[in-house]
């Protein structure tokens, strides 16, 4: 089961940030090869680990830069907002020195600060194990 | 407001949703226009028919159920002042 271990130098500040690439979907990679379509660059990106968010979200600028066109639409709730209407995109999301990939819908919205790029959640989380271990400035992610 | 790409398959959808929910609750449905492509148990299976058949165009996979679920988040990361759709 592959697993990536962060030490922040401010884990209460910064949150468990990663850094990590985002791609066309295996299937669409697939395709272009198919039709000798020019396959674009990986985007690399800091993505939050984020409990409280159900789903990943990722900002709009990504999908656009890979080229990319939705496969659905939902409805998101914030703290400040209700049925707010955004675009998902099936990507893939890798951090290719630890060997963890997880492939799925990306809701695409427009996130604060210039930082962070894209938040994952608890829907990735189903399938992976994240340790968190304050004091030591430390956390673990895992992907099955 | 701006205008969602994906209204002729969220019609589709509403015409046939009592029919996709008696025979395929809880699955996902592939949509391109008017026509329902096809149900599938996964997100990921129907967007790999979608891309087959369609490549990289829009089209809608949508879970079905009763009431659409929105997805939650408890921070303020999430800018709502400036619209999702472009």
């Amino acid at each position: 089961m592959p697993s990536v271990t962060i030490n922040s130098s401010d884990l209460e500040k910064e949150g468990p940030i990663l850094e990590v690439q985002f791609l066309i979907s295996s299937d669409l990679e697939k395709k272009y090869i198919e039709e000798k379509k020019a396959i674009p660059e990986p985007i690399t990106v800091k993505s939050l680990i984020d409990t409280g968010a159900s789903a990943c979200v990722i900002k709009k600028e990504i999908p656009e830069a890979l080229g990319l066109k939705p496969t659905g639409v939902t409805k998101i709730n914030t703290p400040s907002s209700k049925d707010h209407e955004c675009y998902h995109y099936f990507m893939r999301m890798l951090i290719p020195s630890h060997g963890l990939i997880y492939e799925g819908p990306f809701i695409s919205a427009p996130l604060e600060g210039q930082e962070i790029s894209s938040l994952i959640g608890r829907d990735v989380l189903k399938n992976g194990i994240l340790i968190y271990i304050g004091y030591m400035n430390q956390f673990t992610f895992s992907l099955f | 407001m701006t205008k969602n790409i994906f209204l002729k398959e969220l019609e589709t959808y509403e015409k046939n949703k009592q029919r996709l929910l008696k025979d395929s609750r809880g699955k996902f449905v592939l949509i391109k226009g008017e026509e329902i492509i096809n149900v599938f148990d996964t997100y990921s299976d129907a967007v790999k028919v979608g891309i087959d058949k369609f490549g990289n165009t829009p089209f809608l996979v949508k879970q079905i159920l009763e009431v659409d679920q929105p997805q939650n988040f408890t921070s303020n990361l999430i800018r709502v002042d400036i619209p999702c759709l472009p």
